[in-house]
């Protein structure tokens, strides 16, 4: 599952676009838009709207086995070009002093920046640094969910010194367009990151079906769960599984069933 | 692949600093307030930052030098570890590690005068007393050498020092800057192997056994002092034959004779360390293997452990002096 969380519509356009994402009629606290595997956010300006609506969002998909996000938006620099794009690597909240690192990975096609997030518009910019207003919430509200390698901020650059884009809607949407394939090449980076993560999750109807076969106490529960989650992982598909505890009547004798099973796979390392 | 390197704005200057980051001038460089803004937080994955670890440059600021755990050592009066790294370039699935920090980033501590005069000072009040410092607890002492210049400092500082002592405890091949050097009688390589099988399964990116015992080889040459450490002997349906032929490759190559230490342990990890490496990697048969806790220590069932050990003492001694031999008591 990929989040994208962006402040204005504008900014999300592009990626609402190229992913053919659908808007959804069922959420009214933030215009949300889904697609398979992925959804798009719109939390509105600021540090505080971008970490609500991320951590409302993150509680509507609270099943997915791994969430991945990323804060798609613009930014003023000092120097950088107006259209450059940048993965941030350094997130510094102007308020609190507090510092965060997203992690993008080696295989980054995006170049790092950091990027100070102040709480009102500012055209004092300085050197070496990109502002923005959300990155700051974004970054405190999804890492409670996910790790800094599965959260990144993607930010294009809008207004420097010589040039403003302000609030030219369209402006906006061209810039991050341009970029786009970039932006997709980074997604699925992510994506596959994410993955890795997720599959090792028991999925969640899975896990319905196998807590329901007996009454389990939270600690046979914690039992049950590490032993599937090696078992799923070898080469035994969820039926076989299923099909080798199938003759159990009590949940002790599933995870001595299990735990056989899991003994005699391990041998072998 | 290293990714990025995070850096000190404080230790920017110091020469080790500078000529880490020229070496490593390719990559992005972030500059942090201090190490624990990226090493300590919980929001991180361990096994998805070992893809891409960054490097930090950083300073030890306290606890430079501590006391070895209970247990640890080779009989010395004294006992005492430190480390000029935390975290490993090599990823065995075994390693503690894994479960003792939140990062996998590898943490390089520059200001080595700083560990050098701690390590001064406790020998001088120790005087007439075995000293030894053991490096290689919390990473791999020599997998970096050619970065971090760490023999070239540490070894003369302990020449220096008659009642120190130190171990270097290695699965790598970097023994270039060693050979470079004179030989110091109190400082001992301590070479790691588990037998081919379990290093194929569970040694991510550590060196082949013949390249390691080659380097073995080359430093006895040279004169330098070595031991062996068979830690930890992982339990697999043919480890038996497996270890024996271990054995067999190491000392077709190397005079037991000439062995200063061997140490032999079989898999085992805390509690806690287990629970999060397991988390990390719940497909990893060797977490899913018949195992017990026992005093907070997870192992293998102990009938099981002491008929490893049994086994694996009994082949040893096939090929080593009786003296030579220190097993590791974790049981207490
Ligand atoms: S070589 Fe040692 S420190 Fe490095 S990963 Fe392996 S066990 Fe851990």
């Amino acid at each position: 599952m990929l989040i994208w969380v962006c402040a204005l519509h504008c900014e999300a356009k592009p990626v609402i676009d190229f992913y053919r994402l659908k808007k959804s009629h069922d959420d009214n606290a933030f215009d949300l838009y889904r697609g398979d595997n992925m959804a798009c956010i719109i939390s509105g300006i600021g540090k505080l709207a971008s970490a609500a609506a991320s951590a409302w969002i993150a509680a509507r998909y609270e099943d997915a086995p791994s969430i991945a996000w990323i804060n798609l938006g613009i930014a003023g620099a000092a120097s950088c070009e107006l259209g450059s794009i940048f993965a941030l690597n350094q997130v510094t909240d102007a308020d609190t002093g507090q510092r965060y690192y997203p992690a993008p990975g080696a295989d980054s096609v995006l170049p790092g920046y950091a990027c100070l997030t102040l709480g009102q518009p500012s055209e004092d910019y300085r050197e070496n640094q990109l502002y923005d207003m959300e990155a700051s919430g974004f970054m405190h509200s999804t890492l409670r969910f996910s790790s800094a390698e599965l959260t990144q901020s993607i930010k294009i650059v809008s207004d420097n010194q010589q040039h403003k884009t302000g609030k030219d809607r369209p402006r906006i949407s061209a810039l991050i367009h341009r970029h786009i394939e970039l932006i997709d090449q980074q997604a699925n980076s992510l994506l596959a990151l994410n993955q890795e993560i997720a599959t090792l999750e028991i999925p969640a109807e899975c896990w319905q079906q196998l807590t329901a076969m007996a009454h389990f106490s939270q600690t046979q529960k914690n039992r049950l769960r590490v032993l599937w989650r090696y078992l799923m992982n070898r080469d035994l598909s969820t039926e076989q599984l299923f099909g080798k505890i199938g003759s159990c009547a009590s949940s002790k004798a599933i995870i001595e069933a299990l735990e056989q099973l899991s003994y005699r796979e391990s041998e072998g390392l | 692949m290293v990714s990025r390197v995070y850096i000190e704005a404080e230790i920017r200057d110091h020469p080790r600093a500078q000529q880490l980051l020229k070496r490593l001038h390719k990559l992005p460089v972030i500059e942090i307030e201090h190490f624990g803004e990226v090493f300590n937080p919980r929001a991180q994955n361990f096994r998805l930052q070992k893809k891409d670890p960054a490097i930090i440059i950083a300073a030890k600021n306290q606890g430079h030098v501590l006391a070895a755990p209970e247990g640890y050592g080779l009989g010395g009066d004294r006992n005492y570890y430190f480390s000029h790294m935390l975290n490993c370039i090599y990823d065995c699935r075994y390693c503690f590690l894994q479960g003792m920090y939140q990062s996998a980033h590898q943490l390089l501590f520059v200001n080595y005068e700083d560990f050098g005069a701690q390590i001064k000072h406790i020998a001088s009040r120790h005087q007439g007393q075995q000293v030894w410092f053991y490096s290689g607890y919390d990473c791999d002492s020599l997998a970096n050498e050619p970065m971090t210049g760490f023999t070239d400092y540490f070894i003369p500082l302990i020449a220096s020092v008659d009642n120190a002592w130190l171990e270097l405890r290695t699965k790598s091949t970097q023994v270039r800057s060693m050979l470079k050097q004179q030989p110091v009688s109190r400082v001992v390589t301590a070479f790691s192997f588990s037998d081919h099988f379990s290093h194929s399964k569970l040694e991510h990116g550590v060196p082949a056994i013949a390249r390691r015992i080659d380097a073995m080889r080359r430093l006895l040459d040279a004169g330098w002092a070595v031991g062996l450490r068979f830690d930890p002997v992982v339990y697999h349906q043919h480890y038996q034959t497996a270890f024996v032929q271990l054995l067999n490759d190491i000392f077709s190559e190397i005079d037991p004779q000439k062995l200063h230490s061997v140490s032999l342990g079989s898999f085992r990890l805390t509690r806690d360390h287990f629970r999060k490496v397991s988390r990390l990697y719940p497909e990893e048969p060797l977490f899913a293997q018949n195992l017990d806790l026992n005093n907070g220590i997870v192992s293998y069932p102990l009938e099981r452990e002491r008929e490893m050990i049994e086994f694996c003492e009994t082949q040893l001694m096939k090929h080593i002096p009786q003296q030579s031999y220190h097993p590791c008591e974790w049981h207490g």
